[in-house]
């Protein structure tokens, strides 16, 4: 079985693909599945700290990632081309990631075969 | 792999990450709103034709037909619903949707 990768690409509050996306990874890593999760675009803002959605009545997403490791996800990964372009860096991110630039992130997808995006 | 583009690339900015990370040679196929890439004579018709220079551009015949489309940048190949599975097959498929 080859590795997904799971890519994130959309801002965590607009829409359901973000919640969607880090429950089906968490379900990919329970099946003990190879799985790289990429966040790219408004897709780094999953990670950012400080999230505080409660008057949305969503799930804080940015705790969420950092607690995947304990479901057998331990790969992330982030553009950081989309990192720079939102005035971030990774002193702003909940977590431990590696850094992509645009050649990493197609030779990462290239590797895996299988993308799930969200 | 197949770059697969589906948002109109005036409204998002998915084209332009797409073809940032693209390798070279990796074909890109537009469909839904994507083929508004397509176009010719608007604002995106240099950055696809340098997309053209690097990379195979394919998009679906149906999309462009609903949407009136008839003028295309040179060098866009149209391919219908066979032609999409087609490389749908041949290919794996990174959904840049």
């Amino acid at each position: 079985m080859s590795k997904v990768a799971v890519l994130m690409r959309k801002a965590p509050y607009g829409s359901v693909y973000t919640a969607e996306g880090f429950r089906a990874v968490m379900g990919i890593g329970i099946f003990e599945m190879d799985v790289a999760l990429a966040f790219v675009d408004d897709g780094v803002y999953a990670l950012v700290k400080d999230q505080d959605p409660e008057k949305l009545d969503m799930q804080p997403l940015g705790e969420g990632f950092p607690m995947l490791p304990e479901f057998g996800v331990d790969e992330f990964y982030v553009h950081q081309p989309s990192l720079e372009a939102r005035g971030l860096s990774v002193d702003d991110l909940v977590m431990d990631v590696q850094l992509l630039d645009d050649a990493g992130l197609a030779k990462l997808l290239a590797e895996c075969g299988t993308v799930m995006p969200f | 792999m197949l770059y697969m583009v589906n948002k109109s690339p005036l409204m998002t900015n998915n084209l332009e990450t797409c073809l940032a990370i693209a390798p070279e040679g990796d074909p890109i196929l537009l469909y839904e709103d994507g083929v508004y890439a397509a176009v010719d004579g608007g604002r995106l018709v240099e950055q696809m034709e340098t997309a053209l220079a690097r990379h195979p551009i394919y998009a679906l015949e149906a999309d462009l037909e609903a949407r009136g489309i008839k003028r295309l940048v040179e060098g866009i190949q149209v391919v219908n619903y066979d032609g999409f599975v087609g490389l749908v097959e041949e290919h794996n498929v990174v959904p840049w949707i």
